[in-house]
């Protein structure tokens, strides 16, 4: 009960006294957990070159990188509440009309695929592609043993996430044609990468969808067969195109950005910039 | 005296306060659904708001966490209150009260790491992250609570009772079932009620091993399933939501819903006490 009275006293008395205790520069950063590696490595690097260049200056630029999901980042960016929104997916249209005068305005800055994964128990028995209409059917519930599929004879444990992840978003689009699709299959609901990575990992009958940059040993991405073709997630593959679940990791900002935070948005769009991108496991936009 | 009325005064404000901005808030969605939103089995946001199943969740999960604490927490509060000498009483007393201030995050990361993979492999279940993982947690978490409270409760009957009681015959153990804890009978409530009061509202614990999925088991009383309790629904929405809207609002009722399930309950449980107290 104390947790909730503080989460509402902090819920309403945020929202109108926006807290400026000291006159440094700040950049508030806040969505995404795909975005988020890109984010902080940027920012440390950012914040010591700004030092470098400005040393004499007491005002030093503080970035503050935060997760909570691609709605999250749109929706407070929108809503003034942080100055760069992360987001791994587009702006969906009913975001648009509802953020309309926010003029909210995207800087692509890498790509990343969304893998669909499975527990390595799983993989190591064998299984290495699904088919589109498998992987709907697994999550629709149509198929609950991986022996249906050619796998060993043991349930599914069907991973699901928040729903307004963009995560979610970009691999259920592919999966249904319906970024909001509804999954009866579903057996768990997690929200950031690094949730679900761990609860796949956990499992020794997972099947889930994660960023490119969270596959290991213990979470396997798996190929899309197509007929007779087979897809498999390679750097080589997302780059020239023929993955299917390709998507866009974007900045976002409340109109033109001007003064620190234009700076910020060009040090990642530098070489520099890029550079870190492919360090935290993305193909750089170009 | 005029200082503390007035700082009673103003968390008096807090409460109402509280309850009236979250029935402003929620008002939207009961306006939209009326009281379907307690009875909807769907939560697809934009589409349909019910709250059944996080209802069901929250309500499932903090009464199997009463049932696992109680007989538990009794038992070795009579021990503790009755049987221990004073310093070894201190003692543990001493260690209770630590665990009783452990934030609910620490006892969520245990959860994940280790307690539901122990379900896991112990029930043979398809996956660690159900109903009965996050009782166990939770009654984990208020066990130091309730068994602290329940052994002040006990240790504050007066020692003529005892002296009495043993000087007419009785046992040590007779005199602690038949005499200590009938007369503790109000203070125990109360313990549990302060459990139950933090079983209900802890978010984080439950959240990250209750599974997150918005439905009830099938079958009903299915505690291996994944589901969904209320606070746990508010930390994963709360932050995509904020500020209006009627997902906002949709949560704000969950709020409000959370809040008189546990007025209700304190209710009841003052209502249970009064009667014995009388009788």
């Amino acid at each position: 009960m104390f947790r909730m009275l503080l989460f509402f006293l902090v819920a309403i008395g945020v929202i109108p006294f926006p807290v400026s205790a000291d006159h440094s520069p700040k950049i508030e950063i806040v969505g995404s957990t795909t975005v988020l590696p890109i984010a902080s490595r940027a920012a440390e690097r950012f914040e010591k070159l700004q030092k470098i260049e400005k040393f004499k200056s007491s005002h030093r630029l503080r970035i503050l990188v935060n997760a909570g999901g691609s709605g999250v980042g749109i929706h407070s960016v929108a809503k003034g509440r942080s100055d760069i929104g992360m987001a791994s997916r587009e702006i969906s249209p009913s975001e648009r009309k509802r953020f309309e005068g926010s003029h909210l305005k995207v800087h692509t800055v890498a790509v990343d695929a969304v893998a669909c994964v499975i527990s390595s128990e799983i993989y190591e028995a064998g299984i290495r592609d699904l088919t589109r209409q498998e992987i709907r059917d697994i999550y629709l519930g149509k198929i609950r043993n991986w022996k249906e599929v050619g796998g060993p004879d043991r349930k599914i444990v069907v991973v699901d996430k928040e729903r307004h992840r963009g995560t979610r978003h970009v691999f259920m689009n592919y999966i249904f044609g319906n970024p909001t699709a509804k999954t009866p299959g579903t057996i768990l609901v997690t929200g950031s990468n690094n949730e679900e990575q761990t609860k796949i990992a956990q499992s020794d009958s997972a099947i889930g969808m994660l960023s490119y940059a969270w596959i290991n040993d213990e979470v396997r991405a798996i190929g899309i067969r197509d007929n007779k073709s087979i897809v498999n997630l390679t750097r080589e593959t997302i780059r020239k195109g023929n993955y299917p679940i390709v998507r866009n990791l974007s900045f976002i900002t409340a109109g033109e950005p001007n003064g620190e935070v234009k700076a910020f948005l060009e040090y990642l769009k530098s070489p520099e910039g890029q550079q870190l991108v492919e360090e935290s496991g993305y193909i750089p936009f170009t | 005296m005029w200082v503390f009325a007035g700082l009673n005064l103003i968390f008096l404000c807090c409460a109402g306060g509280l309850f009236l901005f979250l029935i402003f808030e929620s008002y939207p969605i009961f306006k939209l659904h009326g009281f379907d939103f307690w009875l909807g089995q769907d939560w697809w946001v934009g589409e349909a708001y019910g709250a059944l199943p996080m209802l069901y969740g929250s309500t499932l999960v903090t009464a199997l966490a009463c049932l696992l604490v109680l007989p538990l927490a009794l038992a070795v509060a009579i021990f503790i209150s009755e049987f221990l000498t004073p310093t070894s009483r201190r003692c543990v007393k001493a260690i209770l009260e630590l665990l009783a201030g452990v934030p609910g995050i620490v006892y969520g990361l245990l959860g994940v790491s280790f307690l539901s993979l122990w379900i896991k492999d112990v029930f043979g279940l398809l996956d660690g992250n159900t109903l009965a993982t996050a009782s166990c947690l939770l009654a984990i978490m208020i066990l130091p609570t309730v068994l602290t409270l329940s052994e002040d409760a006990m240790r504050s009957v007066p020692a003529e009772y005892r002296d009495n009681a043993l000087g007419l015959g009785l046992s040590k153990w007779q005199t602690a079932t038949a005499v200590v804890l009938p007369q503790a009978l109000p203070g125990i409530m109360g313990a549990v009620l302060l459990g139950i009061g933090r079983a209900m509202g802890e978010t984080i614990a439950v959240m990250l091993v209750v599974g997150s999925l918005d439905r009830i088991p099938d079958p009903w009383f299915n505690i291996f399933s994944s589901a969904q309790t209320i606070p746990s629904k508010l930390g994963r929405e709360a932050a995509e939501a904020i500020g209006e809207g009627t997902h906002w609002s949709a949560l704000m009722a969950l709020g409000l819903t959370l809040f008189i399930m546990v007025l209700l309950i304190n209710f009841i449980g003052n209502r249970f006490l009064k009667r014995r107290s009388i009788s």
